[in-house]
């Protein structure tokens, strides 16, 4: 087995993952935000807003990834000179299929913020930027990198598309293993006989090692910081 | 002076009216009670004075100054001047005490935030938890940080939503006596609304009964509820344990304001000859005196009624005879 080989796609796969969910953040982290706080219940509610707010990110979301590859195939090159054969080309479609769910589990992370901590604020004179970043953002802190976590997870799954456009990863690697040699797969019995058997699982395995490493993570980091109820 | 004063105050929501022509004036100095069942409108009135709640109609004035009406909205140098509690506390969970304390001074851009939300905790005897996490304090503690969070601010009136409300009664009494010393020491004019009476009964000097949206009684602590007026008002302050034994037979009813030290229930054995079978007693010190109430049956002869009634009025007790 090529080591090298199994390491690039790994690194691969953390560039495409990490770069695409910085860059998910960056814009859904802002959108989840101004979601929650024009929500019905929130501290500047404003129906029209949050309508058009929240249709686009629906859009976003329920269009497949591959789809959003395909159609921003053109722009991807506009931008990076460049379409397929390199692991960044997937950052853009992964930014652009993210960055609706990200701003969802931002949005929902802050409805858990309780009301009457937001009342207190108010009764104080906070402005809606004190109560942003002085309330929200700090009382949703554990549960908002708990959603770094679910989002990255969901990044990684979309980087299984990089196949299609050469762009590499663990995934892709995977996928070639079966690509490469279609005719292993029709029983189990033949299955075995697949010269690339062993290459499968290992890349399998890192697959299930690197999501288990991102929301061990994550929980740990989440629950080291939330000050609720810790046990003395 | 009138500290807050609040003028034909009406406000719905929707079909449904929740405040109902309210109006009335707390006194700087006051510790001032609004006593209703829950859904009489009791916070939604105290929500309105510090612009948490937009209403109607009606306007409140604060030190003699439009402080709010229906078009405008409390200013942001006011609302640090009148400060709340809340019933839940609401304090940040993820900072600490002294982060909650210095968060009211931050949002208002106060300098000397350390020196000034250490010494509002040491007014409430919190020194010791600073460093503490709310979760890692017991109710009344959470409640003396938002005290203290109030405090900061030095603010000239202090709302109490519930405040005690989520406490046991023996917390209960702390928060009160803290609260009552600050009203003392600093002249901090207090709004407490509760649906607790001897909440209201064991610290306010006014009080104020809403209910289905409008107000019933208002007026001294002691008028209102050694006099109640209305039918709802005898509602609220008697239990209903009291009201289901005066349901049930001639009784009487003998108030004490306060001024009698005499052993009353002695005399009238001795005087009248009548013995007297006590249905129910109940008495407080409120600001230092003595007041209450003794229930007690009717006796069946009305020979023994008039000379209890003669005895009565000759020592000046205030009585009413109750018949269902």
């Amino acid at each position: 087995m090529n080591i090298q080989a199994l390491l690039i796609a790994l690194l691969e796969t953390i560039g495409m993952t990490v770069i695409g969910t910085i860059l998910s953040y960056v814009i859904g982290f802002p959108i989840g935000i101004i979601l929650n706080i024009t929500s019905k219940n929130g501290i500047k509610p404003n129906k029209y807003i949050n309508g058009i707010l929240g249709t686009i990110v629906n859009i976003m979301r329920s269009i497949p990834c591959v789809l959003l590859i395909v159609v921003l195939l053109p722009l991807t090159r506009l931008i990076l000179g460049r379409s397929s054969g390199e692991w960044y080309v997937m950052i853009i479609p992964i930014f652009v299929a993210a960055f609706g769910f990200v701003s969802r589990i931002v949005e929902s992370s802050l409805n858990e913020v309780d009301g009457g901590v937001i009342e207190a604020a108010k009764s104080m004179g906070a402005s809606t930027w004190q109560i942003i970043t002085k309330v929200l953002i700090v009382e949703a802190k554990p549960s908002l990198i708990n959603g770094i976590a679910v989002a990255t997870i969901n990044i990684i799954g979309f980087t299984a598309f990089a196949y299609d456009f050469g762009a590499g990863g663990l995934i892709s690697k995977a996928y070639s293993f079966y690509k490469n040699n279609t005719k292993y797969f029709i029983s189990y019995s033949e299955f075995f006989k697949n010269p690339d058997i062993w290459n499968l699982i290992v890349t399998i395995i890192l697959i299930v090692l690197l999501v288990q490493l991102v929301q061990e993570l994550g929980q740990r980091i989440s629950k080291k910081i939330d000050k609720r109820r810790k046990a003395k | 002076m009138s500290k807050i004063e609040i003028k034909n105050l009406s406000k719905s929501f929707g079909e449904l009216k929740v405040l109902d022509n309210i109006s009335l004036s707390i006194n700087q100095g006051d510790i001032y009670g609004i006593l209703g069942l829950s859904g009489a409108g009791k916070s939604t009135l105290v929500r309105c004075i510090n612009g948490l709640e937009t209403f109607d109609e009606g306007e409140i004035l604060f030190n003699n100054q439009l402080l709010c009406s229906s078009t405008k909205r409390v200013e942001r140098t006011n609302k640090s001047k009148i400060a709340m509690i809340f019933q839940s506390f609401n304090l940040l969970q993820q900072v600490d005490v002294l982060k909650n304390v210095e968060f009211a001074l931050e949002i208002n851009n106060i300098p000397n935030k350390r020196e000034k939300a250490l010494k509002a905790l040491e007014r409430v005897g919190l020194l010791d938890k600073i460093h503490s996490y709310p979760s890692e304090l017991s109710g009344g503690q959470a409640q003396r940080v938002a005290i203290a969070r109030a405090l900061v601010l030095e603010p000239e009136v202090l709302l109490s939503d519930e405040g005690t409300s989520a406490l046991d009664p023996e917390t209960t009494e702390s928060i009160l006596k803290l609260l009552k010393e600050l009203n003392k020491e600093l002249g901090l004019t207090i709004i407490m609304i509760s649906h607790q009476i001897n909440v209201i009964e064991s610290i306010c000097n006014r009080v104020a009964i809403l209910s289905n949206s409008k107000l019933v009684e208002e007026g001294d602590l002691s008028d209102v509820f050694l006099n109640p007026k209305t039918e709802i008002a005898k509602n609220l302050i008697y239990s209903n344990h009291v009201r289901t034994k005066l349901d049930e037979e001639k009784t009487i009813r003998l108030t004490f304001d306060g001024n009698s030290d005499e052993p009353i229930v002695a005399n009238i054995v001795e005087e009248c000859g009548i013995l007297v079978s006590i249905l129910f007693a109940d008495t407080k010190v409120i600001d230092g005196k003595i007041y209450g109430q003794l229930v007690f049956k009717l006796p069946k002869k009305t020979k023994d009624i008039t000379k209890l009634r003669k005895y009565l009025d000759l020592h000046n007790i205030k009585y009413e005879e109750v018949t269902k």
